[in-house]
């Protein structure tokens, strides 16, 4: 395994490989031929525990806008809509999760990716606003507490 | 023969094993109830038209009940979208969707005409049961309980053709499915080879479909208007001989798009799977309880005007098939007239003030 970076939410250490890149909305992008590919980061699969529905509203390939809606997701723990992490053309979803999302959960940064975005314009991962390991790390810190926020408001409320 | 009452049970989409459990726990109590005759289908939203699913729903003539991971009017519709017809029955099971029949008698007491009473239904009730609306099998056992004792027609044995009597057409459809796509497998509850008529039967219903996206129209509350097929620029509606409205061509849909149901004055089209309890059939806005973490993930701020929303959701669609978008200028006249009648509100005030300055 590669180097990691840990972001720790409370007792549960999430761990941040070091050989790719992050979306704001906790998804790992990995450079491939001509775009990205997508999966869970460790801190979303935290989050939702174990997955057991993955719909995805679109039909790839299609052209995606930033934060566009592409489908949702529903855990033990959650459920959720799922955002267009960048701009450009959605190439693929993993077909394998289709039957079974639990890939999710078994191997969230290799088989259990999601899909795959293209884009000719962007050459770079900051250009795609994308967050290095060190940046993502602290992008977390930032965004703990309103996390936590989040799940005691719901389940108190 | 005795009075038979059929049950079916359509499995859901998620993995969720405390679902799978739920379903198969309840077919296996069913299985030893006396006079059920139980069908296990595939979710029943995705089922392929005229596949080996809706053929199995279509060969059930009495009463019955359906089981399902949706909504009780969304079941309802789809099946009456599938030429599955028949009375809405009354559950008594008690759920968070209780409000259903106020709100229904609500829409009742004006004076609107709706499709329904224009329609000739078949003279057979169908009860559909949420399986969301209970955690274990017993409150859905004993509703089922209840309904077969409530049945008093007499019904035609269930999938009588899968054990010797198909029609011509059942049997063609049948015998043409390659054999790994779908099956009929039978479990008995007790001795195989000659079945009481007080056992009960388990007939599986196997079909491989991918998910499906589609309208359904609830005609209790759709006055045919026919603002859907003004504002749906992609060939789903159409008319029958007598001119209602109706989904002709289902698979027309764009997928995730449920511009249409958010167009209609009477929220009479339901999207089964759309997140929106509102859209997905549900009466009352029963709260998740599930925490939703679509905020965290990247979700936008809201605050649009269900109109709007359908505007920009068309316009969409539209972009990814490669047409020109139409903004609000399509399909929403009857709208814009009933507009001009009402007393000008703020954002028209401001839009005229704009409108004086010599720009």
């Amino acid at each position: 395994m590669t180097e990691l970076l840990t972001f720790m939410m409370g007792e549960y250490a999430a761990e941040i490989p070091v050989d790719r890149y992050y979306a704001k909305n906790h998804m790992w992008a990995q450079s491939s031929e001509a775009g990205f590919r997508f999966g869970f980061g460790a801190y979303a699969v935290r989050l939702l525990q174990d997955v057991y529905f993955l719909d995805w509203s679109l039909d790839a390939p299609t052209v995606l806008k930033q934060g566009q809606m592409m489908g949702s997701i529903e855990s033990k723990k959650a459920e959720s809509d799922l955002f267009a992490p960048m701009a450009g053309r959605l190439t693929q979803f993993n077909e394998r999760l289709m039957e079974d999302p639990s890939g999710i959960n078994v191997d969230k940064y290799g088989a259990g990716w999601l899909f795959e975005i293209e884009n000719e314009t962007i050459s770079d991962a900051p250009m795609a606003g994308l967050l290095d390991p060190q940046q993502y790390l602290e992008h977390l810190g930032d965004v703990w507490e309103v996390t936590q926020r989040t799940i005691k408001g719901q389940v108190n409320g | 023969m005795g009075k038979r009452i059929a049950v079916v049970i359509s499995q859901g989409q998620s993995q969720n094993p405390k679902k799978r459990q739920l379903e198969e726990d309840l077919v296996t109590k069913l299985m030893f109830e006396a006079g059920l005759d139980v069908t296990v289908i595939p979710h029943l939203y995705d089922l392929k038209p005229d596949g080996t699913g809706i053929l199995a729903l279509r060969g059930i003539k009495g009463d019955f009940v359906i089981c399902s991971w949706l909504y009780d009017r969304a079941a309802r519709w789809i099946l009456d979208r599938a030429g599955v017809e028949g009375h809405e029955g009354t559950s008594l099971l008690e759920s968070s969707a209780d409000e259903d029949e106020e709100f229904e008698e609500e829409l009742g007491e004006d004076d609107k005409d709706r499709v329904i009473e224009s329609r000739d239904l078949p003279a057979r009730k169908i009860y559909c049961l949420d399986l969301r609306s209970h955690d274990s099998v017993r409150p859905y056992v004993d509703e089922i309980q209840r309904i077969a004792k409530e049945a008093t027609v007499s019904t035609v044995d269930l999938m009588g053709w899968i054990q010797g009597s198909p029609t011509e057409n059942q049997l063609q459809q049948y015998l043409n499915e390659p054999a790994t796509e779908s099956g009929v497998q039978t479990e008995q509850a007790q001795t195989p080879g000659s079945p009481d008529q007080n056992e009960s039967q388990v007939v599986r219903v196997e079909e491989q479909s991918g998910r499906r996206w589609y309208p359904v129209i609830d005609y209790s509350r759709c006055t045919n208007c026919m603002e859907c097929i003004d504002f749906c620029l992609f060939g789903v509606y159409g008319v029958d001989k007598v001119d209602t409205i109706l989904v002709e061509q289902p698979d027309n849909c764009r997928k995730g798009c449920p511009a249409c149901s958010r167009v209609c004055p009477e929220n009479a089209i339901i999207f089964p799977q759309h997140k929106t309890p509102a859209i997905a059939g549900a009466a009352d806005l029963a709260a998740s309880l599930k925490i939703d973490l679509s905020k965290l993930f990247g979700a936008p701020e809201e605050g649009k005007s269900a109109v709007d929303m359908a505007v920009l959701e068309r316009d969409e669609q539209l972009q990814l098939a490669g047409r020109d978008v139409v903004g609000d200028s399509v399909g929403l006249a009857k709208n814009a007239e009933g507009d001009a009648a009402q007393p000008k509100d703020k954002l028209d005030n401001l839009l005229d003030e704009l409108d004086s300055f010599d720009l």
